[in-house]
């Protein structure tokens, strides 16, 4: 081995060795190592290494500000569900019925299909222990899967990363978004985030521009990479001690130098945006979205489906629900919306023949409470529904409809039966085939999803 | 612990460090005029800022306004029709979105061209930790009266900050302080002042909590007046149990307690520490950054200038090894490349893209900062903000997410208005000499030295030589773009 070589990128480098080609570079020996440790580790970890080819996948739709679980699978026929909801409250004829008690909002209509088709399982009256009402610390305590009375660094996608995705592409999560969410905080972080494939690129006057911010931003770390690098932890800072507590929770900090941190992003940043827009310019989807948010987030993780991505997760997001004042119209739209994209994603899926590999799940940091307010709307509450999207998923009802006599609420509150690690513990094990309780903190029974 | 620096060791490097920490940056002039007073001084003219008179004035709508406030609300309550109403209330929301729009540009600019760099870093820090969101307050007014709180007392006492702090009409609004009654205390501020504000998780009961909210029912508001008021009447004056004492305690005395609390002076001192150092402070210094904090009578100040004169401040695993806020990264590169603000509808275009929407910050909890600032997309927009803010010129792209987010509704108009907006851009002429001008290997030198007060690696500086050699005939343009590149690096992202 020589001392001196252009390693091309590390993207490439991963892909060719991880795949089991022979070293095609040398390269300045402490690379070699980190890179032949790497290796190793893939080779042990609980998954094969994706290909973009063969690997199931998970959607997570986050459907943001704590949905109306109630008026989403609505208990049509039941008396305490119109005494607490005389305004708002949803009839036979406004809902699409799934038995003699319940079924889907009215605007659903995506869903409902879905559902028909068993391709749609409803998860009644998820929650946890204690809930707690502030968004942030619901969505956080969603995000990191953590009991609530513990605040926890990482969000359980970024523990599954660290524990069964050593080595992978840094596409191995995507966020189409502008924020990493909690849930990707990880000891080895890796996912990139994107909102607008237009955007993400380095945006250059000029050839001799663009060659030259690649050169800039290639290859220049002060230590090892990637994975014995820096890390979104203070845990290897021998400076941290355990002062680490006294500082609001959710502030990493870097263990190496943040430049090496910002090195690694930038690396990934520029490869992935080839590789992106490339894949956007060329996949055509089959489908018509809506033309809401959710909508062209959804289209744009079909084209990278599509495109090969080697993608585990991707994370797309939904705002809005939030709905205190004049609920029944933005929930009207909210859920429409919801419905119409996802099934717009799943007939694309079934277009490229890729159906059989995608699972969505959909998730909100809380239900609301089943009084509703003064104001045509709800406030936060508790427990409510999860949809999973999928071929192989156990359609119909899972869980059991909470009760809603006023005798069963907790402060007004319905009370949750299936805990969400539960349903997490099932799309690892079962869609993701990796053991939960490293990743989750304990075990949880995985709850039969697929 | 706490040792001053040397003397012999204040130098055009140290002398950066500071002003990039406890300021915003700045020229080499700048920098080099810092340098020029010693340590001591050097300090001194940025803590001791009340010697320098600051002639920013008041926004003419920063005032009480009981006839506005009436208009609005009798409007509103007696419309005799829908359509009356709604138009009411378009016209308060225009009137809030406009005054929001004026109140950040008056503060940016004050941190962007301000006499008084470290005050408005301390209004910073405060902001970000007192974290408040326009979102819930919905009173421009409100929202300027807390940031000018946080300006008069930025290095005050600790104990008057969190009382007045807690008292200011936008924290009983967004804590929920104001909705608290005897008969059901709210909880909201009596946590969150523990939690997140003064002690941190783990240093207090959920009893503690339930009792707190007691003592403090009586805070209140006068929504007409727009100021705090004290109502005995909804107050709880029975006894309470804080931290194990038991008293008929109200809201100032059970602050006071918190104040009490050994673990408040550590809590705040390692938050302070993080923001200016952006390291969290080992045990030791830790200890003593508190036991310095305490000795000073629990006033910021004199805490804050032990603080910029200790050798821990300057140690090589702090220098150069913060992640600019996207608010440091905007001010920084105004001061550095000594050009202006871009007009507030692009600067808070691109605070939002970024993360940072002042005013706004997404939680109680404030910003979580340092790398979390940093994704494979915000790192990208940097870079092409960072060509917007040299060139001067929006890229069309950037124009139509601006002027849509801006509620211009992304419509055609919108999208011209904002691309017929003209950023400061750079003047090559200014901040190089005809000297340094004179060869690429001195542009280079001289460029990084303004924007990193250091060099570069050796293969970035040919990289960025030979970007200047392959123009047959170098332009000014060049040269920008030149600055353009070095600000599209991991190492311009950190300070």
């Amino acid at each position: 081995m020589k001392n001196e070589i252009t390693l091309q990128t590390r993207r490439e480098f991963l892909r060719r060795t991880v795949l089991g080609s022979s070293l095609a570079w040398t390269m300045p020996m402490f690379l070699s190592n980190t890179f032949t440790a790497l290796q190793a580790e893939a080779a042990d970890s609980a998954i094969q290494t994706p290909t973009g080819k063969d690997a199931t996948i998970l959607v997570v739709l986050q459907m943001a500000g704590g949905n109306d679980g109630l008026n989403t699978v609505v208990p049509y026929a039941n008396d305490f569900y119109h005494k607490a909801r005389p305004k708002i409250g949803l009839k036979a004829d406004d809902v699409l019925k799934i038995n003699g008690d319940i079924g889907l909002h009215g605007s659903m209509k995506g869903f409902k299909s879905l559902y028909d088709a068993g391709q749609l399982s409803v998860i009644q009256g998820v929650g946890y222990p204690n809930p707690n009402r502030s968004h942030f610390r619901s969505t956080e305590i969603w995000q990191t899967a953590s009991d609530s009375n513990r605040v926890e660094k990482y969000g359980w996608v970024g523990r599954y990363f660290d524990s069964a995705c050593a080595g992978a592409d840094p596409t191995v999560g995507v966020v189409i978004g502008n924020q990493l969410p909690q849930s990707f905080f990880a000891a080895k972080p890796k996912g990139i985030v994107f909102n607008n494939p237009q955007n993400y690129r380095f945006m250059a006057n000029g050839a001799a521009t663009e060659e030259s911010y690649k050169k800039l931003n290639e290859l220049e770390m002060s230590s090892p990479l990637p994975d014995g690098g820096p890390s979104m932890s203070a845990d290897d800072n021998a400076n941290s001690g355990g002062s680490i507590a006294m500082l609001p929770a959710g502030m990493p900090m870097t263990g190496g130098r943040a430049i090496d941190f910002i090195s690694r992003t930038a690396l990934d940043a520029q490869h992935s945006s080839d590789e992106v827009r490339a894949i956007a310019a060329k996949v055509q989807n089959t489908a018509v979205y809506p033309g809401s948010q959710l909508g062209g987030s959804l289209k744009m993780v079909a084209k990278l489906i599509g495109g090969g991505l080697p993608t585990r997760i991707y994370y797309v997001s939904q705002g809005g629900y939030d709905t205190h004042t004049n609920q029944v119209n933005s929930q009207q739209r909210l859920l429409g919306d919801l419905g119409d994209s996802v099934k717009a994603f799943t007939d694309d899926m079934k277009a490229q023949g890729n159906m059989g590999r995608v699972l969505v799940m959909t998730f909100s940091e809380f239900g609301r409470r089943v009084s509703e307010n003064a104001n045509g709307g709800t406030d936060h509450g508790a427990a409510a529904p999860m949809f999973i999207i999928g071929n192989k998923v156990k359609a119909g009802l899972l869980g059991h409809y909470p009760s809603l006599a006023p005798a069963d609420l907790f402060q007004g509150d319905v009370k949750y039966n299936v805990d969400f690690r539960s349903v997490y513990a099932g799309v690892l094990e079962n869609w993701l085939k990796t053991k939960s309780a490293p990743i989750l903190g304990k075990q949880f029974a995985p709850l039969p999803v697929v | 612990m706490l040792k001053p620096l040397s003397s012999d060791r204040w130098n055009f490097s140290t002398a950066a460090h500071l002003l990039n920490r406890a300021g915003f940056g700045g020229s080499p002039a700048d920098i080099q005029a810092l340098c020029d007073l010693g340590p001591d001084k050097a300090v001194s003219h940025l803590l001791d800022y009340e010697y320098i008179h600051d002639p920013t004035t008041d926004p003419d709508w920063a005032k009480p306004n009981p006839e506005e406030v009436q208009r609005f609300r009798d409007g509103i309550r007696n419309a005799t029709t829908p359509e009356e109403k709604k138009k009411l209330q378009q016209e308060q929301q225009q009137l809030i979105q406009r005054r929001m729009q004026e109140l950040r540009g008056w503060w940016l600019q004050r941190m962007a061209r301000g006499p008084r760099p470290f005050q408005e870093k301390m209004v910073l820090f405060w902001h970000g930790h007192f974290a408040t969101s326009v979102e819930k307050v919905r009173n421009p007014y409100y929202m300027w009266r807390q940031n000018e709180l946080f300006r008069r007392l930025a290095t005050g006492n600790w104990q008057q900050l969190l009382t007045d702090a807690g008292q200011d009409p936008a924290m009983l609004v967004w804590l929920d302080q104001a909705q608290s009654r005897k008969d059901h205390p709210n909880e909201n501020f009596a946590r969150e002042v523990m939690e997140l504000f003064a002690l941190g998780e783990g240093h207090y009961t959920e009893h503690d909590i339930a009792e707190a909210a007691r003592a403090l029912t009586g805070w209140s508001l006068e929504p007409q007046e727009q100021k705090y008021i004290y109502r005995p009447r909804i107050h709880d004056d029975s006894d309470k149990t804080i931290f194990g004492q038991t008293g008929n305690f109200d809201g100032e005395q059970f602050i006071a307690m918190i104040v009490a609390q050994p673990q408040s002076a550590k809590f705040i001192t390692a938050k302070t520490w993080n923001y200016f150092s952006g390291s969290v402070p080992s045990p030791e210094l830790s200890n003593a950054l508190a036991v310095n904090f305490r000795a000073n009578g629990n006033i910021f100040k004199p805490f804050l200038r032990a603080m910029f004169r200790s050798e821990e401040f300057y140690a090589p695993d702090i220098v150069r090894n913060q992640v600019k806020s996207p608010v440091q990264w905007l001010i920084n590169s105004v001061r550095v490349l000594e050009c202006d603000l871009p007009p507030t509808l692009v600067s808070w275009g691109m605070l939002r893209q970024l993360g940072q929407d002042i005013f706004a910050p997404p939680n109680v909890k404030g910003w979580d900062g340092g790398v979390t600032w940093i994704t494979t997309n915000s790192l990208l927009t940097r870079y092409n903000d960072a060509q917007a803010l040299v060139e001067g010129q929006l890229p069309p792209l950037t124009a139509g997410d601006f002027a849509r987010k801006a509620g211009g509704g992304g419509g055609d108009k919108a999208m011209k208005a904002m691309q017929r907006m003209r950023l400061g851009g750079v003047n090559v002429e200014k901040i190089l000499t005809p000297e340094e001008r004179a060869d690429k290997a001195s542009i280079v030198a001289a460029l990084e030295h303004r924007l990193f007060q250091t060099s570069l690696k050796s293969d970035q500086e040919q990289t960025l030589r030979e970007f200047l050699d392959s123009k047959t005939k170098m332009s000014n343009a060049d040269i920008v773009t030149t600055v353009r590149l070095m600000m599209s690096t991991p190492d311009y992202q950190v300070t």
